[in-house]
């Protein structure tokens, strides 16, 4: 607790990325951030949602993945906004608050070259948006291509509670 | 090791972003990194660029640019364009959607159609807006809604029949809000149409040719030999399964029989974001080109009918699988077929392009026609009847319009 509380002061030094780290607030996924997210969370159960405000499956999935968060506080819950939007960041912010995501690890694309960034994340990828990724504590990744059920994303979350037994 | 909630976080970030909201909201326009190279409203700037031949060889651009739509033209074939004409005045939330661009045609008199969607409010609802130009583009009348109705409407097309009427097609998401008072779940969006007999100044009443489409796809649009649209659309057939479909309409106010292009069985509750391509040869031959990621195929595909839409030719792969192929376009240009689509290779996206001279039963090995290290708009093709050219739109290299080699 004491190197995360210094962690914070060190970030909130640097004023720019202090408010892109606000609470809620989106930072901006650019070009390598991909690894290092991975790099970030590796050895602990990740759920990796893609998302966008225009997205009718979306706006459904969302607070389901709210609750989920709530109920698995051992899954590290990262939201990551595909879309490329001008003044996104407060209409990302917004939903993912009224989507109790406020407080989950959210990003949204930074970069305009939008082909790049998924080719990091899978080169299969062509931008079809919900999607999920589960980061298990191995590393292991399943993709779920549009809407999650939530039965399957609990079913994994348990799975990966009993793995560290 | 990320920490998930941070109580000392939360208030110094909440103080620093209080005590600083112009530095807040200078971070916050900073974290959208433009597809577009800068921020006005010329071509230049411009994110997504639409071009159309006017009947007597003028070519047209509209494009959105700083926040407007513009159109220029040009009398050599893209060498050269006129003084850009602002079409937008007001500061309008226009659609950025990947599959989203200004539509435009040209009657046989010069006068010009065009529509655009925007988000009329907080929740991304869509509106499509349609003007026109009764004096050589030089000034557009000020957008107007196509419809009456107010729910949400995007992927709009537009094209002038042979009589001149112009037929519009676009999804329509009315029916949703009565199927859920009514306790049923609502899928998708309405594929609705109208049509304007004065040149876009008005449009009928909607009516809609198949209701549960996809709702996040770019739309399809051509005219057959005897002038009927033909509209082929990502649809949602049962069980969730967003396979394409194509509508050849009677006339311009009855929709047609529905017909499936593939079973690809792509069964997903998502956004795909990627639209088809169609185009009608002379020969009266239908060229369908799209995206799929279903279970039968995945990849880029293309497939003919030689009977008026009703069934289609075994899918034809397209592009490098590893190479993240993406938006295969189709056109029938005099000298024949002609297909583009990018390819991304990690660093750089390149349109690739091939030909066929058979109507579509063998196509020449495919060729690089262009590349670029930055975002790009989709590869479009387009034809004044003389020869096939590539537009596309790059935010590093600018506006590329470049003829087909191998055509005169």
């Amino acid at each position: 607790m004491k190197r995360r509380f210094l962690a914070v002061l060190i970030v909130l030094a640097t004023l720019p990325s202090a408010l892109a780290a606000g609470e809620g607030a989106p930072k901006p996924f650019e070009r390598g951030s991909w690894q290092k997210l991975l790099h970030a969370h590796a050895g602990h159960p990740t759920l990796v949602h893609f998302w966008g405000v225009t997205c009718g499956p979306c706006k459904v999935e969302l607070p389901q993945l709210g609750r989920f968060m709530k109920d698995h506080p051992g899954i590290d819950v990262v939201t990551i906004s595909a879309d490329l939007v001008p003044n996104l960041p407060q209409a990302t912010r917004s939903m993912l608050d009224s989507a109790g995501l406020a407080s989950a690890e959210n990003w949204i694309f930074g970069d305009g070259f939008a082909e790049r960034l998924r080719f990091e994340i899978d080169p299969a990828w062509q931008g079809d948006i919900p999607r999920t990724m589960l980061i298990a504590r191995d590393g292991t990744i399943t993709t779920i291509e549009g809407s999650a059920e939530i039965a399957d994303l609990n079913k994994w979350s348990d799975t990966q509670a009993a793995a560290i037994r | 090791m990320i920490s998930r909630k941070s109580v000392a976080r939360t208030v110094l970030a909440a103080a620093m972003l209080g005590a600083l909201p112009h530095l807040a909201d200078a971070q916050m326009s900073h974290q959208h990194a433009s597809e577009a190279a800068c921020e006005e409203t010329v071509l230049r700037c411009a994110s997504k660029v639409t071009p159309a031949f006017a009947p007597d060889g003028t070519l047209w651009l509209a494009w959105r640019a700083g926040g407007q739509i513009s159109v220029a033209s040009s009398k050599d074939q893209g060498k050269s364009f006129s003084a850009p004409v602002q079409v937008t005045r007001d500061r309008l939330n226009l659609d950025w959607g990947p599959d989203a661009r200004p539509k435009l045609a040209i009657d046989a008199k010069g006068d010009i159609a065009l529509a655009f969607s925007i988000f009329r409010d907080q929740a991304f609802n869509g509106q499509v807006l349609t003007t026109r130009s009764t004096d050589g583009g030089h000034s557009f009348d000020p957008p107007k809604p196509i419809t009456a109705n107010n729910e949400s409407q995007r992927f709009e097309a537009i094209g002038f029949d042979p009589a001149g009427a112009v037929f519009a097609v676009w999804l329509d998401k009315r029916n949703r809000v009565p199927a859920q008072q009514r306790g049923e779940k609502y899928d998708g969006a309405g594929l609705f149409f109208a049509s304007s007999k004065d040149g876009g100044a008005t449009y009928s009443d909607a009516r809609m040719a198949a209701d549960n489409t996809c709702e996040c796809c770019r739309l399809a649009l051509a005219f057959d030999g005897a002038g009927h649209p033909v509209v082929a659309f990502r649809n949602i057939f049962d069980g969730g399964v967003r396979d394409h479909a194509i509508v050849t309409f009677t006339d311009l106010a009855r929709s047609g029989e529905l017909h499936r292009v593939s079973r690809d069985d792509w069964q997903i509750a998502a956004c795909p974001h990627h639209g088809p391509s169609l185009t009608i040869s002379p020969a009266g031959t239908y060229h369908v080109t799209w995206y799929t990621n279903g279970k039968a195929r995945k990849g880029l595909f293309y497939a003919r009918s030689r009977d008026g839409g009703k069934t289609f030719s075994d899918p034809l792969p397209i592009g490098e699988l590893n190479r993240s192929p993406s938006r295969p376009q189709v056109i029938a240009g005099p000298q024949g077929l002609v297909m583009a689509w990018k390819e991304f290779d990690g660093q750089k996206t390149s349109i690739n392009l091939m030909t066929s001279h058979d109507d579509g039963a063998t196509w020449s090995k495919p060729t690089v026609v262009a590349d670029t290290t930055d975002s790009s708009d989709h590869p479009l093709l387009v034809t004044d009847h003389r020869q096939t050219y590539l537009s596309w739109m790059t935010k590093a290299d600018g506006y590329h319009f470049q003829a087909i080699e191998g055509e005169p």
